[in-house]
Order: C-alpha cells, then structure tokens, then sequence
C-alpha cells in the first residue's frame, strides 16, 4: 500500500467514526445517513483496492483515477446540495404554516 | 352599511408601522367593516400600540413577509366565514372610500376578485409610483397578457377585495413572495373566475417604505417574470 492510500482509508475511516457518534447522539438521523455511512466505506474499499476502479476510470476515458474521484465527488456533492435545497424549501413552507395556525390559535385563545 | 349581513373583512397586513398604524386603526375602527391586524412580527412598536389600543389583531411569532402575513388573513377570513376579504394598507396607502367601488363588482356577482388600479382612471393624480416602478409594472402588466392572454394594468396592486371561493383557495394555497402579480396571473390564466380592475386613488405613504423600490424594482420584475415562466411549465405539463 502506498502512503496515499493508507492516508486515504484513515481520513475515511474518521470520518466513519464521526458520523456514527452523530448518529449515537441522534444529532443525525437514521434515515438521512445511509449515504453518509456509505460513502466512508466506498472509500476506504477504493483505499483498500484501486486497481479495479483504476482500470474502469481508463475504461471511461479518464486518465488517472484522480481526476474521475473528482469528477465523482463533485457530482455527489451538487446533487447532496440539490436534495438539501428541497427539503429546505418543503420545511420552509412547514414552518411558515405552523407558524400562521399558531398565531390563529393564540389569537382566538385571547378572546 | 352593512350590505344586507354580508359579512366583510379588511386584512391589514402591519410590519414595523408603529408610525401609521395607529391612524389607520382609528380609520379602520370607525368604518363599517371588520378587521384583521396581522402583525408581522415586528421589531418596533407597533404589537404594544395594538394591544394597547386593543385593536383586534393577531401576532405571528416571526416574521414571515407580506404573502404569508397576507395568507394568514385569509385563513382568518376562511374560518370566520367571512363573504368578502379585503386587502388593505397600514401606512396609509389605500383610500378606505373607495372600497365601496371595490367591493361593488363582488357584490353584484360579476367578479370573484376585484383589484384597485390606479392606472385605469388617469384623471385620479396619482403620486405613488416612481417612474422605474411604473415601467416594472408594464413589464409585468405585458407579461401577464402575453401568457395569459388578458390585461391587468396593476397587476402589482396590494388593493384587493375577494369573494368566498378566492378567500378559501388563498387560505390553502398563496404565493409566499410577490402575491399579488403571481395570484393574479394563476387566477387568470387557470381558473374560472373572473377578475375586475377597478380605479382607485392612492395616497402617497405615510411612512414606513414599500417593500419594493428602486433598483429592487428590477429584481422582484425578473423574479416574478420568472416564476410566471415556472407557473407556466408546470401547469402545461399536468
């Protein structure tokens, strides 16, 4: 193993680590960390074994297997932000609604 | 005037009026209609002048912008029954006399929606718009009738009175930013009901500033032009 790859599977597995004690304090929830989970133990298998990877990136047309981790990882973060941006927006609409029927709530209690 | 037991209701939507909403209480207060001050969750005065002057209110717990406050109106309106909501300004901007006009179109049953436009009538001097907002207004007003076919000549107009059926689908469903030129435009373009614009006189405000101007007219025009777009595609692909 060369010294990338070893630096490579301990930065995945802290951050493994990190996202188990989230879900310990329920700071994260189990439905939202199935990709956060995976994503750690991708790594540390590409970490652990290159060559297969390496060799579909050349497949693709990529050069090196930097350049398609990249290109990966940047997809997968738009895409997070992407899915991040709705349930914002369908929060945003929650919030707004209980805050309207409470404020009616409150006004018809002073009555 | 109580229109033979119509029930109607004015939604004042109020944030950060502590200079003119006492005024426009006393006005509001000694007209024939009801009221609703939804306070916007404001950061001066105006909740202690409404409690103090026990005017008939209520208090978001945050401050949600002038669709949600409006919105709330609605939903007011809708579980008090009311036959008429009207909207209507807290810093003076509305002229109370002309609801009469406003409200007429409804009663009558020859519109569901009725809009104050001060661009109808011209002999009315009106002092409220700037040049830059007027030709927003245009944009906005050429956008409408190339999407949806018909003209509104304010389709920015915050004076607006609806019948029962608008009342419930407002309180289910309103645009949170820019109301007033989005509803409009789904109401015409998608919707059986008829919309009628009336003339009326705007006063200059008394205080506070309007939540669009200067170069925030540019802003909000392409935001609405947008989202008209986005109404559009939706609704086709359906």
């Amino acid at each position: 193993m060369t010294n990338l790859q070893i630096e490579m599977a301990a930065a995945a597995f802290v951050l493994l680590l990190f996202i188990v004690i989230c879900l310990k304090k329920n700071s994260l929830s189990i439905k939202n960390s199935v990709a956060w989970l995976l994503l750690p133990i991708v790594f540390i298998i590409i970490a652990i074994f290159p060559e297969p990877l390496t060799a579909f990136a050349h497949w693709l047309g990529f050069e090196t297997l930097a350049n398609f981790i990249f290109l990966v990882i940047i997809a997968l973060l738009i895409l997070i932000c992407f899915f991040l941006s709705i349930s914002n927006s369908k929060q945003q609409n929650q919030i707004t609604k209980l805050n309207q029927e409470l404020s009616l709530l409150k006004q018809k209690n002073k009555k | 005037m109580k229109n033979s037991g119509t029930k109607i209701l004015l939604i004042i939507p109020a944030y950060n009026e502590e200079e003119s909403i006492l005024s426009t209480i006393k006005t509001v207060s000694s007209s024939p209609y009801d009221y609703i001050i939804i306070n916007d969750g404001s950061t001066d005065k105006t909740p202690d002048i409404l409690d103090e002057s026990n005017a008939n209110h209520i208090d978001l717990c945050f401050n949600l912008g002038i669709g949600g406050a409006v919105q709330t109106g609605y939903k007011y309106a809708s579980e008090n029954n009311y036959d008429i909501a009207i909207q209507f300004d807290a810093d003076g901007q509305h002229d109370i006399n002309y609801i009469e006009n406003l409200i007429k179109p409804i009663l009558e049953h020859k519109a569901n929606l009725t809009i104050g436009s001060c661009f109808i009538d011209k002999t009315l001097k009106n002092k409220r718009s700037s040049t830059i907002r007027r030709l927003g207004i245009h944009f906005l007003s050429g956008i409408i009738k190339l999407f949806s076919g018909k003209r509104i000549y304010d389709p920015t107009s915050g004076f607006r009175a609806a019948d029962k059926s608008i009342i419930k689908k407002f309180a289910d469903n309103y645009s949170l930013e820019y109301p007033e030129p989005i509803s409009n435009f789904e109401l015409l373009k998608y919707s059986k009901y008829t919309i009628k614009e009336v003339p009326v006189k705007m006063n200059r405000r008394k205080a506070g500033h309007s939540s669009i101007h200067s170069w925030r007219t540019i802003y909000a025009a392409i935001n609405v032009f947008l989202s008209i777009l986005i109404l559009n595609f939706r609704r086709n692909k359906k």
